[in-house]
């Protein structure tokens, strides 16, 4: 820990201080972003025919292919929100703090990101709205794909709820240093504030913390997602109860992966090595590690289970599945990863913050591959794979592979835009930092300061 | 179950909110010392007063007798008493009380009038059962079966997997008829083999139009009911107005019968002919679909609607096509109809389409199977059954074996087929006709070439193309 005292200073510096490196950053994300906006501009006047997509069975193609598994992709990186919050304010591991509102913020934008998709991915977006509120009360009796929708909707307004309600603390606190032109935000996200509220807050939050972690995981990504595709018994490469854990594993592991960078990169911009500090990076590893594990034991079941004498459908999706070279590059990454994470556990000093930030993007690299993959051979190969098309052939077109770089680009845009309006690190993280420094320093005589605005 | 926007209950159940609140009422009905059957008969016609599709006058003549007997009483007037129930609308809980309340505002839109009369029926619904348990029989609605309950009709198909050549006549008229672009083969037809299992007998052939599934699991995962089951005749269809493409029914079916519109279809919607579009309850269902959304063999409704005229009622361009008689369609629950009888005696059906017509005696033979001559007691007064059956199956041959599709996953289809069933191990094989060598002429006077993969179409508009 660096002997520097974290104070509010360090956590106005985003919003008060613009370097070049922030426009050049911006900039690739906002062409990034744009590129992909004209190629979907392009999809929606031509159809859906610019895709690399087709009709699975006599057409010899896949009807669903990388938007779905970059759908699936960003619904698990949002998931780093809530194990951040559920780790801090549930379980009391405080020494994340400092990140659990990058985590959430990580939420939102990884949301918005999969929401998008789904948009991206229909034929008649236009109809989206009409057609599915205007029959919901017949369909979500049955359809997975309205449980879907539900239960990211009420994600979002749980943990946008969160986030509000915890911002008002600080900004109200903060006011004074925070630049005027954004009075309009900062007045209607404290409306109403009195310091009476902070407790009742709190209590709150705690609430809806855990509201959201038995979501998440049960609901959520241990749930509705994986049953899009678990519950289609003529799917063999999708069908089945160990989908549901393995989208939650693969979740995680692709979460954390993005609280790390998203650390990292917050870290070494603002040199807030003393509000993230290394300790936080090594848990960091240390989960991302475990959730691996889990990952790969979870692939381990459904390769032996499906080569040693599985049903004849299931067994060529499988043997399929662990030929390609998509698969095996991307189990090794995540085995490499695992190794990675035991070895700097046996041995501290292997251990360096830019290593996990290689894991880190080696496991999403991974977890992407893997998600396409998924859910194209599935596709592939069906139960009736009688005709000569199938096992169909996909390639993602330009658009396709442009809405991976654009979504990656919105979500950095997202982060670049709020971190110049709200402080990304909370305050009661900094106060907290505070008190631990003012431990330590009394020893040697520092006395300890309110700083308290 | 899924429920068109214009329908006020899912098909299959009348009640306005659904099957399984109707199943609740039902058992609830049942639980009572009252005649569960009339209860829920009774509640059935209430739907039809308010739907105006049953006069209020009507509905009461038709029950008063039944109520007599259940209940010793009936308080409601009969027809009799119509006029003066009209003119006083302060009958407690009748009917027409229900209706002047949801129907007298005249500025609102139709469908929204339809949709509150739903609700209102329903409370009315619950209320029958209600005042029956208390025993009281001023019973204010309650209801019938009529004939569209469960032995209604089922539109389906019989195939005779030995009759088709694989000439793909079905499968270009299907093309012609729906005006469907080129690799979209609603109707396709495969030759196949297994490494496996060399057969000695008969054909490997598939014929695989949509199988119109009972329970349907594109229907089940449809996150807009675009995709729905006809209660009237059990046909499922996609509507083309509500369908946001999101293409799940085409993830979730077992036999890979849908087919997206990935661009703007070859033929414009105005080139269309509207009657070939719009089913009878005004949906956009038949024809080629719109770009965007989903599309598979429909049965032709417009046909089954009458659009058509009523001699195509119970015909499809399919099997109009068919030259070897290979595809039966009609009425699963009729055991006169065409696949039924077909079912029944394949080699008699195969005997009848083959037969000339100056071969007498194999017209004699058909007539004796069918029942319609009397068989000669010995030979030597004519043929005899056991002759006539001979000559029938020597011809027709025999159909050992009979199968569904798939039928383990639970979808029960209502195409049945005669012929080889292709194990999971079958392949598809090159047919005698390829799909290429076909086309037909669209309504705006162009040539469409069939295609046998879609994705060989489709891949001309992607965007940056891999030699892969």
């Amino acid at each position: 820990m660096s002997t520097e005292r974290p104070s509010k200073e360090d956590i106005l510096r985003p919003i008060q201080r613009t370097s070049r490196g922030y426009y050049i950053l911006l900039g690739i994300a906002t062409l990034a972003f744009g590129l992909f906006l004209v190629g979907w501009m392009y999809q929606l006047s031509e159809g859906m025919i610019v895709t690399g997509l087709s009709d699975w069975g006599s057409g010899g193609g896949v009807t669903w292919g990388l938007y779905i598994g970059a759908f699936i992709w960003w619904v698990g990186i949002a998931h780093g929100g809530i194990i951040l919050s559920a780790a801090v304010r549930l379980l009391g591991m405080e020494r994340y703090m400092p990140v659990a509102r990058l985590a959430e913020l990580l939420t939102i934008a990884g949301l918005s990101a999969a929401g998008f998709f789904i948009v991206v991915h229909l034929g008649r977006p236009d109809r989206m709205v009409t057609s599915i509120i205007g029959h919901y009360h017949i369909t979500v009796h049955s359809s997975p794909l309205v449980w879907d929708v539900t239960v990211i909707t009420l994600y979002l307004v749980l943990t946008a709820t969160y986030l509000a309600l915890t911002l008002r603390y600080d900004i109200t606190r903060l006011r004074d240093d925070l630049p005027n032109h954004f009075e309009p935000i900062y007045k209607v996200m404290t409306i109403g504030y009195s310091e009476k509220e902070d407790l009742i807050v709190q209590r709150m939050v705690w609430w809806l913390a855990l509201a959201i972690i038995i979501l998440a995981p049960l609901l959520l990504h241990g749930g509705v997602i994986p049953w899009l595709f678990a519950l289609i018994p003529s799917m063999p490469g999708w069908f089945g109860a160990v989908q549901g854990p393995q989208f939650l594993t693969i979740a995680l592991t692709s979460a954390i992966s993005g609280v790390i960078l998203l650390s990292y990169g917050f870290r070494y911009s603002y040199d807030w090595q003393h509000i993230i500090a290394d300790d936080v990076f090594r848990g960091l590893t240390l989960w991302l590690g475990f959730f691996s594990l889990l990952f790969l034991w979870l692939q381990l079941q459904q390769v032996v289970g499906g080569t040693y004498a599985a049903p004849l459908d299931q067994s060529t999706v499988v043997s399929a599945m662990i030929s390609a070279p998509i698969y095996i590059t991307s189990m090794t990454l995540v085995f490499l990863v695992l190794v990675y994470t035991f070895v700097q556990a046996v041995r501290p000093s292997l251990f360096s913050k830019k290593r996990s930030v290689v894991a880190a993007v080696a496991v999403l690299t991974a977890t992407l591959l893997e998600k396409i993959l998924f859910v194209v051979e599935g596709l592939m190969y069906p139960t009736f794979s009688i005709y000569g098309a199938v096992p169909g052939s996909y390639w993602p077109s330009l658009i396709e592979f442009a809405s991976i770089t654009g979504t990656i680009g919105m979500v950095t845009m997202f982060f670049l835009l709020v971190s110049k309006v709200v402080p990304v690190v909370e305050l009661h993280a900094v106060e907290h930092l505070q008190e631990d420094h003012g431990h330590e320093r009394s020893g040697d005589g520092g006395a300890e300061t309110e700083v308290e605005a | 179950m899924n429920a068109d926007d214009d329908s006020t209950g899912s098909p299959d159940s009348f009640h306005p909110l659904g099957d399984e609140w109707e199943r609740e009422l039902e058992e609830l009905l049942e639980e009572s010392d009252y005649d569960a059957d009339l209860g829920m008969e009774m509640a059935r016609d209430a739907m039809e007063v308010t739907k105006g599709e049953l006069s209020e006058a009507e509905f009461h003549e038709r029950y008063h007798d039944d109520v007599m007997e259940e209940f010793g009483q009936d308080d409601r007037p009969t027809e009799a008493a119509l006029e003066e129930l009209e003119s006083d609308a302060g009958l407690d809980g009748s009917v027409s009380e229900a209706l002047a309340a949801f129907g007298d505002d005249g500025a609102v839109d139709r469908r929204e009038v339809m949709k509150k009369m739903g609700a209102g029926a329903a409370f009315l619904g619950l209320g029958a059962w209600a005042t029956m348990d208390e025993t009281d029989p001023s019973v204010d609605a309650a209801a019938a079966q009529d004939d569209e309950s469960e032995d209604g009709t089922q539109w389906g198909m019989v195939l005779d997997l030995e009759r088709c050549d694989g000439c793909l006549s079905c499968v270009q008229a299907c093309a012609d008829e729906n005006q469907l672009d080129s690799g979209v083969n609603w109707m396709y037809v495969l030759d196949w083999e297994d490494p496996d299992e060399q057969l000695d007998t008969g054909r490997q052939r598939l014929i695989r139009p949509c199988q119109h599934c009972t329970d349907a699991p594109c229907e089940k995962v449809c996150p807009t009911t675009a995709r729905h089951t006809r209660a009237s005749d059990g046909l499922v269809l996609t509507d083309y107005d509500i369908c946001i493409g999101c293409r799940y029914c085409q993830v979730a079916c077992p036999y890979g019968v849908n087919y997206f519109q990935w661009n703007e279809p070859g033929v414009s919607a105005d080139a269309l002919d509207e009657d070939h579009i719009y089913s009878d309850r005004g949906r956009p269902v038949d024809s080629r679909a719109p770009r965007g959304v989903m599309s598979k063999c429909t049965f032709c409704p417009s046909r089954q609607d009458g659009n058509m005229g009523e001699e195509m009622v119970g015909s499809t361009a399919c099997e109009d096509a068919c030259p070897p008689n290979a595809i039966q369609f009609g009425d699963m629950n009729d055991p006169e109809s065409a696949p039924q009888q077909y079912r029944e005696d394949p080699p008699l059906q195969r005997a009848r389409s083959m037969a000339s017509d100056d071969d007498d005696e194999l017209q004699e033979a058909i007539d004796i199977i069918d029942g319609e001559e009397e068989p000669a007691e010995d030979a030597e007064d004519g043929m005899t059954e056991a002759e006539a059956r001979a000559m029938i199956d020597d011809l027709g041959g025999t159909a050992d074996s009979t199968f569904k599709l798939l039928e383990e996953i639970g979808t029960n289809p209502n195409i049945v087929y005669v012929g080889n069933e292709p194990g999971p191990n079958a392949e598809q094989v090159g047919g005698p006709i390829q799909y290429d060598e076909l086309s037909y002429e669209n309504v705006e006077e162009e040539m469409v070439q069939l295609a046998d993969e879609r994705k060989d179409v489709t891949d001309e508009g992607t965007v940056g193309e891999y030699p892969l």
